[in-house]
């Protein structure tokens, strides 16, 4: 209950956090409300992966395993460029496949077919490792339980608070009629995957001072 | 063809006398604005109140008896953006020494507050109740009055406010009409979207970071007013990139493609003026009948805001932003200002006239106060060695 109230108390800050990545997708995309809902499902799916991984993480220093990883941000930090870069390529490059045989062969062929269906999970993904002031609450409070299904369901609890926040996003196919629409949602989906990849570049560089 | 051009603009040319007398409120009002009320002293000051409001009022003049909007609305504007930038750059250095922002000016609250930072500031205002910009509520340069006035002179013109207003946009327009034919001429439709896209980002993060996140990251124009100082790596990256977008968007494509590109294809707040333009009662349109098809309006539109579905349409973009390049440019006269609502046949300069006075108005009260001080300025360098 605790961790529920937490997520719930701190969801708009989540949804603010993740609406950016999310949005622009749903935009993007110009599906219908039940197609967006299932993006938005696998969205949150990620999103709960990324926290159950912080849950196991939050288990471990518990039990003094991971004393030796000083730097995570050496882990986030590429995986912040790798993922901005498929969202920039996504908001600025990608192009439509229209006719199946051409999609039938080829590795690029194959991977933009999958590639839509996994970049919510990913985003999803990368956006629940985010450190944000709750989650770090969250964590703390996850660092607290004993065993890793304790720990695991108060992220689980966490996230239910949290997801509560998303549920009006999947409506914006509702302005799947706009051909314009599309397109805008695809360059702000690029041009925040522009600044995920700063993130990650100053993560990896660690934001020297000078 | 060039007769009839000729016969076109001989129908639109008025009497002196009609002239004179049209100009008159002009006159009264600019004065008006310009004095504030009360004299100047100075010799200096008396001097460039004077050489304002002829300078003004000649090219109101022009506007009315030549019937051509853009040929003297661009001088006024173009002015605008020099003098504004050359009075806003040597009051800085006169007052802090330099044209960076330091931590403590931000923590007083005493950066300006500009047009621009409008659209990232509404969401968090309403979801925190606070403004997330180091500047001051009230008093000049405030937050309160830019909102006034924005909101004054979108009801008034519209998307017409990036051309009748922004002290910005005279630079970009400056540099555009360098060339006499563009180098670039093939630009594809969807970059007219990516102000739209800018602006979800900008909102969207500003919401999420509190903090304008256009303001430190993007806009272009803190080249040429004040930027934060480089203390770290940061705020160096983010020089670098408000630097390249600067000499990219208002410099170099202006020039090479004879467009305002900043504004047509960048600007946050221009996108959201187009919302404004739908609920504006001026606008450009199209006589189909009148129109041969030349495309010369939309070449020389300078924010993409005509295109052949608005040929078709008889109307242009919402983007537009009423400048009146593509009526002046048009041979056949095919285009013109208009009042939504009314007659399409009947008198059609009336309607530029009245759409003329709140316009020009407007740059004409934000044009007088910047272009006085840098004269005053100027002034003062050349005679007594500073400007101060």
């Amino acid at each position: 209950m605790e961790a529920f109230i937490l997520g719930l108390s701190n969801g708009t800050t989540c949804v603010a956090y993740c609406a950016p990545v999310l949005v622009p997708y749903l935009l993007g995309e110009g599906k219908g409300i039940l197609q967006n809902s299932v993006l938005t499902a696998q969205f949150l799916l990620g999103r709960l992966l990324g926290y159950l991984l912080f849950a196991v993480l939050a288990w471990g220093i518990n039990r003094s395993i991971l004393q030796g990883v000083s730097k995570p941000d050496l882990v986030i930090g590429p995986a912040y460029v790798v993922f901005s870069l498929l969202l920039i390529y996504y908001g600025f490059f990608k192009t439509r496949t229209s006719c199946k045989t051409t999609c039938t062969h080829g590795l690029r062929h194959k991977l933009m077919t999958i590639l839509p269906v996994s970049i919510p999970m990913i985003a999803g993904f990368v956006t629940g490792l985010s450190l944000c002031p709750p989650f770090l609450l969250a964590f703390t409070g996850a660092v607290e339980k004993t065993t890793v299904i304790q720990s695991m369901f108060f992220f689980f609890a966490f996230f239910l608070g949290t997801s509560i926040f998303f549920i009006p996003l999947p409506f914006s196919g509702l302005f799947r009629g706009f051909s314009a629409l599309r397109i805008i949602g695809r360059m702000a989906a690029g041009l925040i995957g522009v600044y995920y990849l700063y993130s990650g570049i100053m993560m990896l560089i660690g934001g020297y001072t000078i | 063809m060039k007769k009839n051009t000729t016969e076109a603009s001989a129908t639109t040319r008025r009497s002196l006398f009609k002239t004179f007398l049209l100009c008159l409120p002009m006159m009264l009002l600019t004065f008006m604005m310009l004095t504030g009320g009360s004299m100047p002293t100075g010799g200096e000051r008396l001097f460039a109140l004077a050489a304002t409001f002829l300078f003004f009022n000649l090219l109101f003049f022009l506007m009315v008896r030549t019937g051509k909007t853009d040929r003297f609305r661009s001088i006024l504007f173009i002015t605008l953006a020099v003098c504004f930038v050359f009075s806003f750059i040597s009051n800085l250095i006169a007052v802090r020494g330099s044209m960076a922002l330091s931590r403590a000016t931000m923590i007083e609250g005493g950066a300006p507050f500009c047009h621009l930072v409008i659209p990232m500031t509404l969401i968090p205002a309403v979801l925190t109740k606070t403004i997330i910009f180091p500047g001051k509520i009230l008093g000049s340069y405030s937050i309160a009055g830019m909102f006034v006035i924005w909101i004054g002179v979108s009801l008034a013109l519209g998307r017409g406010l990036c051309s009748w207003f922004c002290f910005f946009g005279g630079l970009e327009d400056g540099f555009s009409r360098i060339l006499k034919k563009p180098i670039i001429k093939n630009i594809s439709k969807k970059w007219t979207y990516l102000p739209y896209a800018v602006l979800l980002v900008v909102v969207l993060m500003s919401a999420l970071t509190l903090s304008p996140t256009y303001c430190q990251w993007l806009c272009p124009f803190k080249t040429v007013t004040e930027f934060v100082e480089i203390t770290s790596v940061k705020v160096l990256i983010q020089t670098i990139i408000f630097v390249s977008l600067f000499i990219g968007l208002v410099v170099v494509l202006p020039i090479l493609t004879k467009r305002r590109t900043q504004c047509g294809l960048f600007c946050p707040l221009g996108a959201l003026q187009s919302v404004t333009n739908k609920t504006n009662v001026f606008e450009i349109r199209i006589d189909q009948d009148k129109c041969v098809q030349c495309n010369k309006c939309i070449r020389v539109c300078p924010t993409f805001s005509i295109d052949e579905e608005s040929l078709g349409r008889g109307r242009v973009k919402a983007s537009c932003t009423k400048c009146g390049k593509c009526v002046d440019a048009c041979p056949q006269k095919a285009l013109f200002y208009h009042v939504k609502g009314t007659s399409l046949s009947s008198k059609l300069d009336r309607y530029r006239l009245l759409f003329l006075y709140p316009a020009f108005l407007v740059l004409a009260i934000i044009a007088g106060r910047f272009v006085q001080d840098a004269m005053v300025k100027a002034i003062n360098l050349i005679t007594t060695g500073t400007m101060i």
